[in-house]
């Protein structure tokens, strides 16, 4: 009897168990573009980081905040000293690898002097070279010091390379993988699928998700279709792909503002670019609203005047500039070109909507008497014999730091300094900037930064481009926001 | 040179009918589009962006807001010119120097044609491409090196052909008579290749336009804002899945010209009676 009675318990349970399907593991489906063609590396150092999983495995020591400021992440609290020289970091406690053992300050002195590792060759060595030193002061604390004053260290560290990895694992750490972050690798496999899985012990909570596959799927269009019938959970899109999903409950579009461009350069160092009324008349002859609709559609990113700088950035200065044909015709004359200018802008289709931005700023500028010859370039090459090379070309840039990038492309000799824009000024405007500690003080030295640069500069930025994406229907807790903003210990998937 | 019962024997057959049919609407359209265009080619309009075909804009706009339409007259024009002038520069080098190899024979043409056997081997738009991308030319510089590049093919084409006249008795009594090689080719031989060589033209011609097209879509070619085929079908081939007729158009209008040539060129091989000869040499 008593036996029977097992029996039957065990069968009711078997029954139940068959009919009602085990809590589903939640997969969330990514396609990896294989952008360097299986040699992936899981160094988020390496010039070869496969972002996606690097971002998802490892921390960073802050993270973006609401509006773009330098927020707590490993490191709960900062201070500088005077002159921006010396920086204190307080660490989060009780974090742990996802090897069990304990992150702390040694791991972060590591993780920041390999930076500068030449061997390593990272590029991020560029952004973050003016790290002097790091000092452990004790488990939870760490001295940054640094070669040159830089009030803005904190959003240099938002960069999305720099990650924490536990103390001389640098040789080991592409093959063993272990980091702090909300998700942990199962498995690797870059020209095929990687599946990560959740970090029981992430010191955030545990993931909603159980597990983060990434399918390597590197034609645009196959990642497209991948997505409509239904074999993805996020996808990027471009403007032209965003229709195909909309007003579709299985799927949610998202814009949001980013930091890519595409840009006219006017080199300062060559004729008759050489005078800043011409640069200016060719710059403010532009209809910045018409070519963002033109360009991009409605909902398409934000204009700006010449500024590279992100809307989410809290450098940026926010100017007013509406097409003025008259004054760039007075600035023409001015210049000695009383009849209107020729030039010969080169463009071509490297990157996306570079051929169509010169078509469109050809045919806007022409009623102020400059008329463009638009030359098309090979794409192949473009970058080596044509950008910097020729008097006036189209550009194309991703979004980076305020302090990044005013310093990468306008200050005097800097490699990437496309418009050779040159201005003693302008660079200890910069300088200056960097020394300051007080941020509202330091934003206005910023913004005058990017005025002078609307005075007088050489490139035209006539908008900054919004990112789009899709989202299968049934995911949660991914806001309209860049890939670095997303929590993903909090993204679902719900019924 | 075409007789008009030539024209009838062409005219008759349903498919050469067709092909003049489209070439003469083509060169029509191209010659007097200017004159009838609804809209503006090149005048962009933010609040016209990818519009479905409408009666006011019939083909649709495009990414620009442009009307696809009056884009689509122009865009043949300067591709034709373009294919127009480097036909003539390769029937022109191509003829004489085929005829001149046919005529002296021996070593020296033996050793040419290896030459050129060689030189055919690179493929004529990689040649156009490694010219173009090196020395970054316009759309007028394209002419000398499309006109040699589609050129080489001509030689065998006019060698093959005079072979068939160079031991003829009317060549020999004439070289007997001590007439100059240029009097023999021009007034011995030439005329008894013409018809094979206009018709290679006309399908040379046909070849250098899909040629030009190819290389505008790649962007080596006519350079905006000038309305193009090629620059059209690179341009909208993004949209293709939610705008097809952006892309449809001009690929149309490109095929259709480019059927009527072969068809018209075909009909015209068969009425002079060279089509077998064509044949022979192109296999």
């Amino acid at each position: 009897m008593g036996m029977s009675r097992h029996v039957l318990c065990l069968a009711a349970a078997l029954a139940v168990g068959l009919l009602t399907p085990a809590s589903a593991e939640k997969v969330f489906r990514q396609a990896n573009d294989l952008s360097f063609g299986g040699a992936e590396s899981l160094d988020p150092l390496s010039s070869n980081r496969f972002i996606e999983v690097v971002a998802l495995i490892y921390s960073r020591l802050m993270r973006e905040g609401e509006s773009g400021e330098a927020s707590p992440e490993l490191a709960t609290s900062w201070t500088a000293n005077a002159e921006a020289t010396e920086w204190t970091l307080t660490l989060q406690p009780g974090v742990k690898f996802h090897d069990g053992s304990d992150f702390d300050a040694a791991d972060v002195a590591y993780s920041l002097s390999r930076i500068e590792d030449p061997a390593l060759e990272s590029p991020v060595a560029s952004v973050l070279g003016i790290i002097d030193r790091v000092e452990v002061v004790d488990p939870l604390t760490v001295k940054i010091i640094l070669e040159a004053p830089h009030a803005g260290l904190p959003l240099l560290l938002l960069d999305y390379r720099v990650r924490m990895i536990p103390d001389g694992s640098g040789p080991t750490i592409n093959e063993n993988p272990v980091g702090t972050g909300p998700f942990r690798v199962e498995k690797v496999d870059a020209e095929g699928t990687t599946t990560l899985v959740a970090n029981d012990g992430y010191w955030e909570g545990r993931p909603k998700l159980d597990k983060i596959q990434f399918t390597a799927i590197p034609d645009a269009e196959a990642r497209n279709q991948a997505m409509l019938a239904g074999q993805l959970d996020y996808n990027l899109l471009t403007a032209e792909q965003a229709p195909l999903y909309a007003n579709n409950p299985a799927f949610q579009v998202q814009s949001f503002p980013g930091g890519q461009w595409v840009g006219a350069v006017f080199r300062t160092n060559a004729e008759p670019f050489t005078d800043p009324r011409v640069r200016r008349a060719l710059r403010i002859a532009v209809d910045r609203n018409a070519m963002l609709t033109l360009l991009e559609g409605t909902d398409g990113g934000a204009v700006g005047c010449d500024t590279p700088v992100k809307v989410s950035d809290p450098y940026r200065a926010n100017l007013e500039c509406p097409q003025d044909i008259e004054g760039a015709k007075a600035l023409l004359a001015e210049a000695g070109y009383p009849d209107g200018i020729d030039i010969e802008l080169f463009t071509s289709d490297v990157s996306p909507g570079m051929v169509r931005f010169a078509e469109v700023y050809q045919a806007q500028v022409a009623p102020a008497g400059i008329r463009v010859k638009v030359n098309l370039a090979p794409s192949d090459g473009y970058w080596d014999d044509v950008w910097l090379k020729e008097p006036a070309f189209v550009t194309a840039w991703d979004g980076r730091p305020a302090d990044q990038f005013l310093n990468e492309i306008f200050r005097t000799g800097a490699g990437n300094n496309e418009s050779f824009y040159s201005d003693p000024a302008f660079d200890a405007l910069l300088d200056k900037a960097r020394s300051t500690v007080d941020v509202e003080a330091a934003r206005a030295l910023y913004v005058q930064a990017q005025q002078m640069q609307f005075d007088d500069g050489g490139t035209s930025i006539p908008f900054l481009k919004n990112s789009r994406r899709v989202l299968n229907g049934k995911v949660t807790g991914i806001l309209p926001k860049p890939e670095e903003f997303i929590r993903w210990h909090l993204v679902d998937l719900t019924e | 040179m075409i007789g008009a019962p030539i024209l009838r024997a062409v005219l008759s057959k349903p498919s050469g009918a067709i092909g003049v049919t489209l070439v003469v609407g083509h060169v029509m359209l191209a010659v007097l589009s200017p004159l009838v265009l609804p809209h503006d080619p090149i005048a962009q309009s933010a609040d016209l962006i990818l519009q479905m075909p409408s009666l006011s804009y019939p083909f649709g706009t495009d990414r620009l807001g442009r009307d696809i339409l009056s884009r689509v007259m122009l865009g043949g024009r300067a591709a034709m010119l373009i294919a127009t002038l480097a036909t003539l520069v390769a029937m022109v080098w191509g003829t004489v120097v085929g005829l001149l190899l046919a005529l002296i024979g021996g070593r020296i043409d033996t050793y040419m044609m290896r030459i050129v056997d060689a030189l055919s081997s690179i493929p004529g738009i990689l040649i156009v491409m490694i010219f173009v991308a090196a020395l970054g030319v316009g759309a007028a510089a394209l002419i000398p090196i499309l006109g040699y590049s589609y050129g080489l093919s001509v030689v065998y084409i006019a060698r093959a052909a005079a072979l068939d006249f160079v031991a003829r008795d009317f060549v020999l009594a004439a070289q007997a008579r001590g007439e100059a090689r240029s009097t023999i080719l021009i007034r011995e031989i030439l005329p008894n290749v013409r018809d094979t060589l206009a018709v290679q033209g006309a399908m040379q011609w046909s070849w250098l336009m899909l040629g030009i097209t190819s290389l505008s879509f790649l962007g080596l070619g006519v350079a905006p804002p000038t309305p193009d085929w090629g620059l059209m079908i690179a341009d909208a081939r993004g949209v293709m899945p939610t705008a097809p007729w952006a892309v449809l158009w001009p690929m149309a209008m490109l095929s259709t010209l480019i059927v009527g040539v072969n068809l018209a060129a075909d009909a015209f091989a068969k009425a002079l009676g060279v089509d077998q000869q064509l044949r022979t040499v192109a296999a």
